[in-house]
């Protein structure tokens, strides 16, 4: 990060309230790509980057969590509100931008006046002029100047228009601010009692009906309407609800209705886990051909030793494994990405705070919740929108439970085990059920800890769910799709090298020390041959040794220890688990399909010592039961620790769900067995 | 006096104050519900609660015991 900015060049900070466009200006003047989305929290850390080449003049600007006042109320406000007095890192802003958005004027001025009352030196730029303008309404940026004693200047983040004037501004004032010295600003939060709102907000809406006219067609109207504003007798509805979108109106009636509201709630939710396979299909398809090809010709071309075997077993064919699986992580982000930039999570988290609140959680643990499908990191980060700590903990400490896509490339490979590719919409549905168990299992154990909440969880908070509810808007798919190619770019780049790392090393113990075995060879094939060796270099290797160590574990479970070796391999990242398997049971074959060829060698596989087949439906559900609960991240332990400020809950997190892991897992088995399942 | 959890589907009313006791009253000032204010209920939960009122061109959602603080006359 430290090459992202110049030192001893101005520092502008933006803040204004949440969705009010910061994150948009902020992209545009830092020519970066962050995630913008329709609900308020969505950015919950700043970010800070320099200024483009091409506005001509050096400075450093950060992004910030929003607030709507300086008193914080949520740990991800006071991140914000820290920074402005004076950040960690780049110590006090020079200059702060404050974005408000036209349509909330009134709302949004509290900001305003109380960063000025601080003694900031601020600079407003207000966004959403064009939604104003589409209801027939005017803002005069210069009166509003006036009233407020700094630069106004309309702007569109997502366009560039009035950037231009911005960026002059934002010159003028620090020449102005460096000629002068900067004051610095004055911490006076005690201020901001319940008498400085009620009479600020009176303020506000006498300033509201100074600056705002209605935009008229006519020019005889326009003066009848300059008269009207000096007699001061405009009327009183321009204040009202004429600003509210009226479409949104609409669909909130549809969307929140109470019987069709929850059934479309429950809708939405299947499709976006149901279509992450079949729609994912064809590309995996693609993707899967291309790399066993790949491992297929290597292995030809290099002929038979240590070396040929390396590349096409241990790196082509460990990685690609894996990768077949970016086509559905891919899918997956670009639905979440579609639901955030529609408006509905603020809905869904409405929608779902009664019965959340019922388990000791919060409607704002929904969006948590929800990311935590595609990544735990990002999930446990958000929940810093929640303000009271007991639901915000009790939040993270259940967010590993939730499916994230890590798992999906090894319940995709045990699903197509159970049901064969023809039926791939089976396999939706059983992987729609698997995110319902997720979500079951999740909510019955912050019901259950929230019983034992003072054992586990101490802190005590006022409990409060006042969330604004965005209008809709139509998401802009471009924009959304470019999201998600980001998310499955830094997903790519994260879990690659370890991958990559690890798929080199399991294929190392795989195939060492014994790794060229003595067979007696008179009598038989060459293919037979090979086969003799793979399985005799396997079973005198490094790998086994420790395997049969563990054994004893995976015996109750019904596996023995090449799937052990691959569950524990799969504590460093999930998704080894599928390479690790590719390794073990040799998938070089002549099908040219990766995935198909690691499932036939799954089929043809037997326990050890044994004539029992290895991967039965029994197993394979016990498995898939294992990978629902076990808290197989380390990255998710650490953000844990970091954002519960201890090792006390990521450490419960830990043993709690590898032992309920392993506990149903073996009830599952066990159980179907029973039933004549096997 | 009524408070705004007792607003029915539909039904305006103008803000008389704010109950200063309760521990979410700031927040609730800060987005903007201000005696004089005129709010309407727009929307309910699937269990009546969180409940949703229109106050300054823009849609807040609050839960019920929170709206008891909004006095309405
Ligand atoms: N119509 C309109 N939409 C905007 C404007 N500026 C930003 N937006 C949209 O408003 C939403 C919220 O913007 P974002 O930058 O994430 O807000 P933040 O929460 O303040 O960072 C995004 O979907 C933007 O595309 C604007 O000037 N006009
Ligand atoms: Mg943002």
């Amino acid at each position: 990060m430290k090459s992202e900015i110049i030192e001893d060049s101005p520092l502008i900070t933006l803040v204004g309230p949440p969705n009010s466009g910061k994150t948009t200006l902020f992209n545009y003047l830092s020519g970066k790509n962050y995630k913008t989305v329709n609900y308020p929290g969505a950015t919950v850390e700043y970010s800070i980057s320099k200024l483009q080449k091409k506005f001509n003049f050096e400075a450093n600007i950060l992004d910030s969590p929003g607030i709507i006042s300086l008193v914080p109320n949520s740990p991800d406000e006071k991140v914000t509100i820290d920074s402005l007095y004076s950040h960690p890192r780049f110590g006090i802003p020079d200059l702060v931008i404050l974005t408000i958005d036209a349509s909330q004027l009134s709302r949004h001025l509290l900001l305003a006046k109380q960063l000025l009352d601080s003694n900031f030196k601020i600079i407003i730029a207000l966004t959403m002029t064009d939604l104003l303008q589409r209801k027939g309404y005017n803002i005069s940026t210069s009166e509003l100047g006036k009233e407020l004693k700094c630069d106004v200047i309309k702007i569109d983040g997502r366009t560039g228009n009035g950037i231009e004037q911005l960026v002059k501004s934002i010159e003028l004032n620090l020449e102005k601010i460096k000629a002068l010295g900067n004051n610095l600003p004055k911490q006076i939060h005690n201020n901001f009692n319940v008498e400085y709102l009620l009479s600020s907000f009176n303020d506000f809406e006498l300033i509201e009906k100074k600056v705002t006219s209605k935009i008229l067609i006519e020019q005889k109207q326009i003066n009848l309407n300059k008269a009207n504003r000096q007699l001061k007798v405009l009327n009183n509805d321009l204040v009202k609800n004429n600003y509210l979108d009226t479409t949104t109106l609409k669909i909130d009636n549809i969307l929140l209705h109470k019987i069709w509201g929850i059934i479309i709630f429950f809708i939405i939710m299947a499709i976006t886990f149901t279509s992450i396979f079949w729609l994912a299909r064809p590309l995996m398809n693609i993707v899967d051909t291309s790399f066993g090809f790949l491992s297929f010709s290597v292995h030809n071309f290099l002929g038979i030793n240590w070396f040929s075997d390396f590349v096409s077993n241990g790196i082509i064919n460990g990685t690609g494994a894996v990768l077949i699986f970016v086509p559905q992580i891919l899918i997956l982000f670009l639905i979440l990405g579609l639901l955030e930039d529609t408006g509905y999570l603020a809905r869904g988290a409405m929608l779902v705070d009664k019965p959340l609140s019922k388990i000791g959680l919060n409607g704002r643990s929904f969006v948590p919740m929800l990311s935590g499908f595609a990544c735990a990191i990002p999930a446990i980060l958000s929940t810093r929108t929640i303000p009271n700590k007991r639901e915000r903990l009790l939040t993270i400490f259940i967010i590993p439970l939730m499916s994230c896509s890590a798992r999906l490339p090894v319940y995709a490979l045990l699903l197509a085990f159970l049901f064969p590719a023809k039926e791939s919409w089976v396999a939706g549905l059983a992987l729609a059920s698997i995110y319902i168990l997720s979500i079951i299992s999740s909510t019955v154990m912050a019901s259950i800890i929230n019983k034992f909440k003072n054992k586990i969880i101490n802190a005590e908070d006022n409990s409060s769910f006042i969330l604004e509810l965005p209008a809709y808007r139509l998401p802009k798919f471009s924009v959304v799709l470019s999201n998600s190619y980001h998310s499955a770019k830094i997903y790519f780049k994260k879990a690659g090298p370890i991958i990559l790392i690890l798929s080199s090393l399991i294929w190392f113990f795989t195939y060492f020390p014994n790794y060229n075995p003595k067979i007696n060879s008179s009598n038989l094939s060459q293919e037979k041959v090979i086969q003799l060796q793979n399985s005799e270099r396997l079973s005198s290797s490094y790998a086994a040794d420790l395997g049969r160590f563990i054994q004893p574990v995976m015996t109750p479970i019904g596996m023995d220890w090449r799937v052990g070796v691959s569950l524990i391999s799969a504590f460093a990242a999930r998704e080894v688990f599928v390479s690790s398997l590719a390794l073990i049971f040799k998938v070089t074959d002549s099908e040219h399909k990766l995935q198909s060829s690691i499932l036939s060698e799954m089929r043809k596989a037997k326990i050890e010592g044994t004539n029992k087949f290895l991967f039965t439906p029994a197993t394979i559900t016990g498995l898939i039961i294992f990978f629902v609960f076990a808290l197989q991240c380390i990255s998710t332990l650490a953000v844990s620790r970091k954002e519960t400020g201890s090792w006390r809950i990521p450490i419960i997190q830990f043993f709690l769900f590898t032992f309920i892991a392993y506990l149903f897992t073996f009830l599952t088995v066990n159980g179907l067995r029973a039933i004549g399942i096997n | 006096m009524k408070t705004a959890a007792e607003l029915k589907f539909g039904e305006t009313g103008i803000i008389h104050e704010i109950d200063k006791s309760h521990p979410s009253s700031r927040r609730i000032l800060e987005v903007g519900f201000t005696p004089g204010q005129e709010i309407e209920l727009l929307n309910t939960s699937i269990f009546n609660d969180p409940i949703a009122f229109s106050v300054r061109g823009s849609i807040i959602a609050v839960r019920k015991s929170e709206a008891n603080c909004i006095k309405i006359l």
